[in-house]
């Protein structure tokens, strides 16, 4: 059996949150995992991808029927019954496994269609499978390659660009209105989990004036000291408004509360800012649908981030057929490259390139070979010719030993070294 | 206007069509930003300022003097002060959005400039560095007007967009600058052309003091002085109401408002009102 890229795994489209938790893997665990199937034989090279969304393994094998021994291997290795990962299984060989893990890496294959956090992942699992000796030539280009399609879709394409999550977009608001985020004063309505992670986000952002106001005082005041703020006392929540560039809303109230009626003396001739972005994103309401009244104040609720985050993943989707074509055309230049590194083919193109040289010196010294006889000529060619053959026996014989991984690690050595993929 | 020369219409037509080319790409980069469409629009626009510096200097030394005493030679420069703020702003500020807005007023400035007729040689009392100064200021103030007025309408479509919540993360409108930089921005091109037309307008009033005084004392009471200084005394209300934090979608509207004013002053009231003081 010559050997083969091959990949199986377990993602979002085809195991339940259940079982891809069960077949989860840490850094230890998947070198562990890499280990056993090297120690097993069923790989001679490989790198395992974990994220919450998928767990697979890429490498060479040279068993007959991979699929089966990986299956086998994880099930004892995950203790999951193996019927269930056959079912649940994707997999693949050859140009599948290289296709696959091209569009995982440009997020085509993510649950959230185009998301980058993938590319990072792609680059760790790679990262690891060097450390622990098991990314060798096939691997370590195969992953490479597949960053490198990851960067150039994102580059050429617009498909990670806009952002389809609720914070993403009100940062995304914040950018159109504001021209730095860390300038910003920013009022928080609440004391909620909500509240907490945007002061988070926010101090992690370089945002130095923030504001808390909530129902219960020393819940303000708890978080205002965490992250370095101030308190607003509740009841003027409303003038606070006239001196702040964006209020985050999210109490837990059943009424709004803040009303257009409350605004209006804030936000008239008195206020002495710029625009005032208003985030509600409270369920029901907090802030009053009719404070969009004002000048310069624009105000989002769920719905309108929402509705935002629908226009983005729809434009999204406008570019996958390019995508995909950057994804073909990465695979077929790895193929390109894996085909190259058949001893054969690699001996006959390193031959060729040899005898182009010997052909060229001969070329070269034309002048000065035609001062010999014929017969001395003859003799200088021969000499050349044997010569050549004598330099290519050792590398003829060691292209041919060793294991599969073996053959192709030294193939992509002479190749690398002979700089047989282009250029003289 | 081909009286000047050959070389200044060459210059002129190749900058008119390096503005051309360069609003084309703009307005294409808008649509699909394409680092090479973006990157090729930039260096088109700064090969037409160049060209159309080189119109104005070789017309300069036909006329042996400034070359925009008259109204060709002033919506020259006019369209010459429109594309160097269009390429400052853009350097500044990283950003490409504002040239699909700018170039175009640049380009049509060039072009009418084709088709007026030149005012022929310049009289002995426009030569002297006074007069340049005078010109040249107002010129541009009016060019830091225009800008001030692209600045704000763009402020009031983004503002528009943001209300209506849809569209505003992607598409043309996505890479507009944020309304903050818009706002700032119209105010500080307000603040240059407050100051660039006071300066320009006192240097204009100690010229005309000197060569107007005795062949045109009624010069004080030209229609074109009191446009001007009815622009001057309408921008300087809006830049400090602006500096004192008035809404800025007012002032949105004022800076846009005013730029009427400017168009006003510079056309209608120039060519049918003033006496004294016209281009021709």
């Amino acid at each position: 059996m010559p050997p083969e890229i091959v990949f199986v795994g377990w993602n979002h489209q085809g195991a339940d949150l259940d079982l891809r938790a069960r077949l989860a893997f840490t850094p230890e665990t998947a070198r562990e995992a890499l280990e056993g199937l090297f120690r097993e034989r069923i790989l001679t090279e490989g790198a395992v991808v974990s994220t919450c969304n998928r767990a697979e393994v890429y490498g060479v094998s040279e068993v007959p029927d991979s699929f089966e021994a990986l299956a086998g291997f994880f099930s004892r290795f995950h203790s999951v019954d193996v019927s269930v990962l056959r079912e649940k299984a994707l997999s693949g060989h050859g140009e599948a496994t290289v296709r696959h893990l091209f569009r995982v890496a440009s997020g085509l294959d993510s649950m959230v269609l185009g998301e980058a956090q993938i590319l990072g992942q792609i680059r760790e699992a790679h990262r690891r499978a060097a450390e622990a000796g098991t990314a060798r030539a096939v691997t370590s280009r195969l992953f490479q390659s597949a960053l490198e399609c990851g960067k150039r879709v994102r580059t050429e394409t617009s498909l990670g660009a806009r952002p389809v999550s609720v914070p993403g977009i009100a940062l995304s608001l914040v950018g159109r209105i504001f021209e730095s985020i860390e300038e910003c004063k920013v009022l928080l309505l609440g004391a909620g989990e909500t509240v907490e992670l945007t002061a988070r986000l926010l101090a992690d952002d370089g945002v130095k004036q923030i504001l808390f106001s909530n129902r219960s005082p020393e819940k303000a005041k708890a978080l205002a000291t965490h992250f370095h703020g101030w308190t607003v006392p509740w009841e003027e929540r409303a003038k606070a408004f006239a001196d702040v560039d964006i209020v985050l809303s999210a109490t837990g109230a059943t009424e709004p509360v803040v009303t257009a009626a409350m605004l209006k003396p804030v936000l008239g001739r008195s206020r002495r800012r710029g625009p005032l972005l208003i985030l509600d994103l409270a369920v029901p309401r907090d802030i009053e649908t009719e404070v969009e009244g004002f000048s310069d104040v624009y105000r989002y609720d769920l719905d309108a981030l929402g509705e935002l985050a629908c226009d983005n993943a729809k434009d999204r989707m406008t570019d996958v057929p390019h995508a995909e074509r950057i994804v073909e055309d990465s695979t077929q230049k790895f193929l390109g490259w894996l085909a190259g590194l058949s001893h054969v083919e690699t001996l006959k193109t390193l031959r060729e390139r040899l005898e182009k040289a010997r052909l060229d010196e001969i070329e070269r010294y034309a002048s000065k070979l035609s001062r010999l006889s014929p017969e001395d000529r003859a003799v200088v060619e021969r000499m050349t010719e044997t010569l050549l053959h004598k330099i290519l026996h050792n590398p003829t014989i060691g292209l041919k030993e060793g294991d599969a991984s073996e053959r192709l690690t030294r193939a992509a050595v002479v190749r690398a070294l002979f700089r047989l993929d282009g250029g003289e | 206007m081909f009286g000047t020369g050959i070389a200044n219409a060459l210059f002129g037509l190749v900058a008119l069509l390096c503005y051309a080319g360069a609003t084309l790409l703009y307005v294409v980069w808008l649509r699909h930003p394409q680092a090479s469409a973006g990157r090729t629009a930039t260096v088109l626009a700064a090969l037409g300022a160049v060209f159309n510096f080189g119109f104005l200097y070789v017309r300069s030394l036909a006329l042996k003097t400034v070359p925009y005493s008259d109204l060709l030679g002033s919506m020259a420069l006019f369209g010459l002060f429109l594309a160097a703020m269009a390429l400052i702003l853009e350097a500044r500020h990283h950003d490409r959005s504002l040239g699909a807005f700018l170039m175009p007023v640049s380009l049509l400035f060039l072009l009418l400039s084709f088709v007026l007729p030149g005012g022929g040689e310049a009289k002995p009392e426009m030569r002297g560095s006074i007069f340049a100064f005078h010109v040249t200021m107002n010129m541009l103030s009016y060019s830091a007007f225009a800008v001030a007025c692209a600045l704000s309408l763009l402020y009031l479509v983004l503002g528009r967009q943001l209300k209506g919540k849809r569209h505003i993360l992607n598409g043309p409108v996505s890479r507009l600058p944020s309304l903050s930089y818009l706002e700032r921005a119209a105010r500080t091109s307000i603040g240059v052309g407050v100051v660039s037309l006071a300066s320009g307008l006192t240097m204009g009033f100690l010229w005309a003091y000197r060569v107007w005084q005795e062949q045109h004392p009624e010069w004080l009471l030209d229609a074109k002085i009191w446009g001007s200084i009815a622009t001057l005394a309408f921008y300087l209300w809006v830049f400090v109401r602006a500096h004192r934090g008035a809404a800025p979608g007012t002032t949105a509207k004022l800076a846009v408002a005013g730029f009427v004013l400017v168009l006003l002053s510079y056309t209608a009231v120039n060519l049918f009102f003033s006496k004294v003081h016209s281009f021709t």
